[in-house]
């Protein structure tokens, strides 16, 4: 059973904490937040950033992810930022274990 | 050694001489006319498919597909999957003329080019194009801290440098009223990137300094019977008029910013103009998917979800995943993925099982399905419909061919594929469109570069060996293109010989699961019996 990654989750809210500025949305990023309907970001536009967070992560099944959200109702196809972290810390490639 | 002065390649985006001379016959483009006769010019040819992400890296690669890992905007993640991702820098597996520049101690500039995100680690300055979203520019530019000193530009303007919406406009078309802005919109996005370039020339130059204007494709898309003399409507309205003028007004402007950055670049600069494919116009769309439906290789999931799903037009979600849940994958043999890679998958795995499917089975597919298309005839014309049809080992020949498809399709009018499920299977549109040609520009002058000549067709891939040579960087020797003698003055190559070096070690190949399957008897019979049972074979 994966576990969430305290720093996982930390650093996916420090990347949207530098980017929100840009994005003109002054509001409280937290694991509930939805890239979608809160943060008004495009579907491609969270592709993109899974681009930059593979860069961090080594690379992770997004496009088997995107398909269970496209398959979704229309008004479900979201993402929140809890369910991102999960994803990456259930696909991630394992750490190297230090000698 | 460096042998002279910065080189400043201006990248047009699908621009073809059949548009750009006649401007600069009507006094429409004068710099460019000045840096025709300054320079050598000729056909650029593309490479297969003739499309932005492929053609650009091939530019700055001078390699093939096969050999730099880029087919299309969005990429299969491994040979035999059907689950395809959005391309980006990570998936570029070859050296560019970025990083062997940089490697060799020259500094860079790269504005608005395509898989630039995330950006490389350069030498200089990487301000990434293509379908880098403006709300995450900051993520893109390189080096940290760049956003943030662009930001205080007067001009700087992510939102209208990198709208998306442009880009669905461009291919899906929009109501007339908004095409004015829409043109207009263009012109302020090729200001508002020149002024990036000025600033960066300025306070920062580079050895390399590189700006890509993509709005010439983008225009041309929509907008080719208002700029193609030939498609111009010969009694305008009064609507269609203040459009061919718009137009215009657009390449005047566009020329303006191509003058100037060329006078800035200084009279010791080598200047390359140079697009990654043409432009020509067409009618026709081909509902490959619907064709490969009623040729028995292919089976709609859901003919409703299907239906529903035409309409789409959203981008990132829809275009990775739609034909995976649009298709029935138990029943489906082959498959096209995408409209823009005008290509043709035949899947890996026997349909419905783990199975890898024989490569003979494989082959024979394929080689029914490319005599199938090639008979293939206009419904309206009774012509053939197909010029040419490329098998992936002719198309893309190198270590990464295994993620390109298995066929590419070159239309007989020029025109573009659809994956989605339709009546017709080929449609034609009410108005005349741009879309891609083989046949792009190519425009080079400087010290040593001939002058007012016209040379023979040259590859896309002849691009990156020339900048090295001009940058004094030596040129590896794995690249398919070669410098081409036929742009240097006499004596020019011996006073500055061209050198070539060994190159980096190749990144490794990709897998293709199957290629080296060896079935029992036993598990052959049964892989044909299904089959068989699906109505494959007979």
């Amino acid at each position: 059973m994966f576990q969430v990654d305290r720093q996982v989750l930390e650093s996916i809210l420090a990347l949207l904490e530098e980017l929100k500025g840009d994005w003109e949305y002054d509001g409280e990023i937290g694991p509930g937040t939805r890239f979608i309907a809160d943060l008004g970001l495009e579907s491609l536009e969270i592709v993109v950033l899974a681009t930059m967070i593979q860069q961090e992560y080594g690379r992770l099944p997004f496009p088997a992810f995107f398909d269970e959200i496209g398959r979704r109702p229309v008004e479900d196809r979201d993402v929140t930022v809890a369910e991102l972290v999960t994803f990456v810390c259930e696909h991630r490639q394992p750490i190297a274990q230090e000698a | 050694m460096k042998t002279t002065g910065p080189t400043l390649l201006i990248g047009l985006d699908g621009a073809t001489f059949d548009v750009l001379d006649p401007y600069v016959e009507a006094g429409v483009m004068p710099s460019l006319g000045a840096l025709m006769k300054r320079g050598s010019r000729g056909v650029l040819r593309s490479i297969m498919p003739p499309l932005t992400p492929p053609a650009w890296t091939s530019l700055v690669t001078g390699k093939h597909p096969g050999q730099h890992g880029i087919f299309d905007f969005f990429q299969k993640e491994e040979p035999g999957s059907i689950y395809f991702s959005y391309a980006s820098s990570q998936d570029v597996r070859s050296a560019t003329i970025w990083s062997l520049a940089s490697d060799a101690g020259r500094r860079v500039i790269s504005l608005n080019f395509p898989l630039m995100f995330p950006p490389p680690p350069v030498n200089g300055v990487v301000v990434p194009g293509g379908m880098m979203p403006w709300r995450q520019l900051r993520l893109g530019c390189h080096p940290p801290g760049l956003f943030a000193r662009l930001k205080r530009l007067p001009g700087f303007n992510p939102r209208e440098m990198l709208d998306m919406e442009m880009e669905v406009k461009a291919i899906d078309g929009c109501p007339e009223e908004e095409y004015a802005d829409w043109v207009e919109l263009h012109i302020r996005r090729e200001q508002r990137w020149a002024e990036v370039m000025r600033h960066l020339m300025d306070e920062e130059p580079g050895d390399l300094m590189a700006i890509m204007f993509d709005g010439v494709d983008k225009l041309q898309h929509l907008c080719w019977r208002f700029i193609d003399p030939a498609c111009r409507p010969a009694q305008p309205t009064a609507w269609e008029r203040g459009m061919i003028e718009r137009c215009e007004r657009y390449f005047r402007s566009l020329d303006g910013l191509i003058g100037d950055l060329v006078n800035r670049a200084g009279p010791d600069a080598t200047v390359i103009l140079a697009s990654d494919h043409g432009f020509g116009p067409t009618r026709d769309v081909f509902h490959v998917n619907s064709w490969l439906e009623r040729m028995g290789y292919l089976q709609w999931a859901d003919p409703a979800e299907a239906a529903r799903r035409r309409a789409a037009t959203d981008v990132g979600f829809a275009e990775m995943t739609r034909h995976v849940h649009a298709l029935d994958w138990s029943r489906t043999l082959a498959y096209a993925a995408t409209p823009s890679s005008q290509g043709i998958h035949v899947v890996e795995r026997v349909p419905g099982t783990e199975t890898p499917l024989p490569e003979e089975v494989r082959a024979r597919i394929i080689l029914e399905l490319a005599a199938a298309l090639l008979e293939l005839r206009h419904p309206h014309t009774g012509e053939p419909l197909l010029a040419d049809v490329w098998t992936r080992e002719q198309a893309f020949v190198g270590p990464f061919e295994g993620l390109g498809p298995d066929l590419s399709m070159v239309l007989a009018d020029g025109g573009t594929i659809s994956i989605l499920p339709a009546d017709e299977i080929v449609a034609r549109r009410d108005q005349v469109r741009g879309h891609h040609r083989w046949e792009g520009i190519f425009l080079a002058a400087g010290s040593g570069i001939r002058q007012s000549a016209h040379v023979d067709e040259l590859s896309l891939v002849d691009v990156a060996p020339l900048i090295l040579y001009r940058l004094g960087v030596g040129i590896p020797d794995d690249l398919a293109g070669r410098l081409s003698s036929q742009l240097f003055e006499p004596g020019e190559l011996e006073h500055r010989a061209p050198r070539t070096v060994p190159a980096a070690a190749p990144v490794s190949a990709t897998a293709v699961p199957g290629a080296d399957l060896r079935l029992q008897p036993e598990e052959e019979a049964a892989v044909m019996e299904r089959l068989r049972a699906l109505g494959y074979v007979e």
